[in-house]
């Protein structure tokens, strides 16, 4: 359920924000795909002219853009413009890398600032220029951030977006904030209704608009945990029946010494917990680190950078979850060993060798 | 301990066919003597004794301990009696191969609930007794077969219990050695004053034991 967790949270680009789009879009989250443009001017001139609006932040959001030639669809690569004076609206307080470099203005006629995962990936470093779409453009900052979307972006004015990609005074998101007192929910109607060629989502319709896919996810992730449950339950219960049958002759001796049917049981299912406690540790190390890598080449964020942030890529509440259902698992194993174990007699056994 | 068997009878079943490995057994013992039961391999020797020690319940008849009907007796009083009024020895020793001879000893003052310097005081005592004082810290691969059955003898004795049950003792030793285990059985008999109940092939029991029962066919014969 986590990752899916994850897909929820990238919500939080745009949050507390309606997102307008041309009809036929498909928004997933905060990216938009496919779907037509905006006129830029009349549709936010239109928007800011129906009640209960703040503010409105036009935007050019594109994605697996072509760099050097080259479309790059995985690990995706977005590319944003957005009006310089309002850069803040989605990159918040990022600073640059080492300081360095600056934010574009509006003048600028070439200059971009980058995510680190792109420009690492790219050897791109503060001053270095690039080719998209036969436009020189020249970095003059790296962003130094650990949010995968605005790592692996390209962000530029507006302008410049709108004339790189030849998209002029085009966009294809407004982002549009509601004035205090009014509810996304009836700004989006408000905006529908009044503007015919946009559709206009809510925080909770975005998110609902994932849903279906989430929840088939989950329903996936359940199966395959249960079928996991179910394979380590029999895995652990086969592991200890065997190190309990060949124990048989001591089990036996412990019966006819006198030992308590409770000494017997706590003996194996401590030694089932113990199995449980050290393949638990293991499998979180491990799956940890496996985590990371996985993570590191999807994204092309070095694992180096992923390995102080360990625990946000696997949380250490999910961390103890894990690790408490797989001693659980590893107890319940060890039940039916641990009875068969109590029930062992040295009659019977005798009798077998003999 | 007084140990009376009336009409003891054990029966198995094989395939299609049922063996009687007790039949109809009496007997009455109620003072600490050495009693062997001798009778060849199948004739129900080890049977028996899991009676006598509460290891096996019978299919008719019963075994009363000072008086009383163990066959009413619950799982876990049947489990306090082996524990505390009974010591086993078996022919294959049954040390626990990841225990030292020192900690086989005390394991079942353990589970008894005796306090921890108590066991180790008690079990050091047994294995001197038994003359493996300088052999405590080794594990049962560690020692020779006739010091693993001193090993077991210490163990069975823990617990100060009333009666030693000894299934073929010297059944896998040597015959030197089987003549120390033997000594060493009747020392306790003699001067611990404990009744050694003993199933062995080995004629030199005769000589020693203060009465034999002869089983054939599951009946016993005092002889």
């Amino acid at each position: 359920m986590r990752y899916t967790t994850v897909i929820r949270e990238i919500s939080v680009l745009f949050n507390g924000q309606v997102m307008v789009v041309s009809n036929g879009t498909i928004v997933v989250q905060a990216v938009p795909i496919g779907g037509g443009m905006l006129p830029q001017n009349l549709t936010d001139s239109k928007i800011r002219s129906i009640m209960g609006v703040e503010r409105t932040v036009p935007l050019l959001f594109l994605t697996s853009v072509s760099i050097g030639g080259a479309i790059q669809p995985v690990p995706g690569n977005f590319s944003i413009g957005i009006p310089v004076d309002r850069w803040s609206f989605i990159i918040g307080p990022t600073p640059l890398r080492g300081n360095a470099g600056h934010f574009p203005s509006n003048e600028s006629s070439n200059e971009i600032v980058a995510g680190a995962s792109l420009a690492d990936e790219h050897g791109w470093i503060f001053g270095t220029r690039i080719v998209v779409n036969g436009y020189q453009l020249e970095i003059v900052g790296i962003l130094d951030t650990r949010l995968a979307l605005l790592n692996r972006c390209i962000i530029m004015p507006l302008k410049l977006a709108q004339q790189v990609y030849n998209y002029p005074e085009s966009v294809n998101v407004v982002t549009v904030k509601p004035s205090q007192g009014y509810s996304q929910r009836n700004l989006a109607e408000m905006i529908k209704v009044n503007i015919s060629y946009v559709n206009a989502l809510t925080e909770d319709e975005r998110n609902d608009m994932i849903q279906p896919v989430l929840s088939q996810i989950e329903t996936w992730n359940l199966g395959l945990e249960t079928a996991i449950f179910v394979l380590s339950l029999i895995l652990v219960m086969t592991v200890t029946t065997m190190s309990v049958s060949e124990r048989r002759r001591d089990f036996a001796t412990l019966d006819a010494i006198g030992a308590p049917l409770g000494y017997v049981l706590k003996l194996v299912m401590v030694e089932a917990a113990l199995i449980g406690v050290v393949g638990g540790a293991l499998g979180l190390i491990f799956g940890s680190l496996g985590a990371l890598t996985l993570a590191s080449l999807y994204t092309n964020i070095p694992v180096a950078q992923f390995f102080p942030s360990i625990f946000e890529v696997v949380p250490p509440l999910y961390m103890s979850e894990m690790f408490l259902a797989v001693v659980a698992v590893c107890c319940l194993g060890g039940v039916v060993p641990a009875m068969s174990a109590a029930r062992t007699r040295i009659a019977e056994v005798l009798r077998a060798e003999y | 301990m007084k140990i009376k068997a009336e009409e003891l009878t054990r029966r198995f079943r094989v395939g299609s066919s049922e063996i009687v490995a007790v039949d109809r057994v009496n007997f009455e013992i109620d003072e600490p003597k050495f009693i062997a039961i001798v009778g060849r391999s199948g004739s129900g020797k080890s049977t028996l004794l899991n009676l006598i020690g509460l290891n096996d319940s019978p299919n008719f008849g019963k075994i009363l301990i000072d008086d009383a009907d163990t066959s009413l007796l619950s799982s876990s009083q049947r489990r306090e009696i082996r524990l505390l009024r009974m010591g086993f020895v078996f022919q294959t020793f049954n040390l626990f191969p990841t225990l030292n001879a020192l900690e086989n000893v005390e394991l079942p003052m353990a589970l008894a609930g005796k306090p921890r310097d108590l066991q180790r005081k008690k079990a050091t005592t047994l294995l001197e007794v038994v003359g493996l004082g300088n052999r405590l810290p080794h594990r049962p691969k560690q020692l020779s077969m006739g010091e693993m059955q001193r090993v077991a003898v210490a163990r069975a004795m823990a617990n100060n219990p009333e009666i030693i049950i000894a299934d073929e003792p010297t059944g896998e030793l040597d015959s030197g050695t089987a003549k120390e285990i033997i000594t060493l059985l009747h020392d306790i008999n003699k001067k611990d004053r404990k009744l050694v109940i003993m199933a062995t092939h080995d004629e030199r029991i005769i000589g020693i034991a203060d009465a034999i029962y002869t089983i054939q066919d599951g009946r016993v014969r005092l002889d």
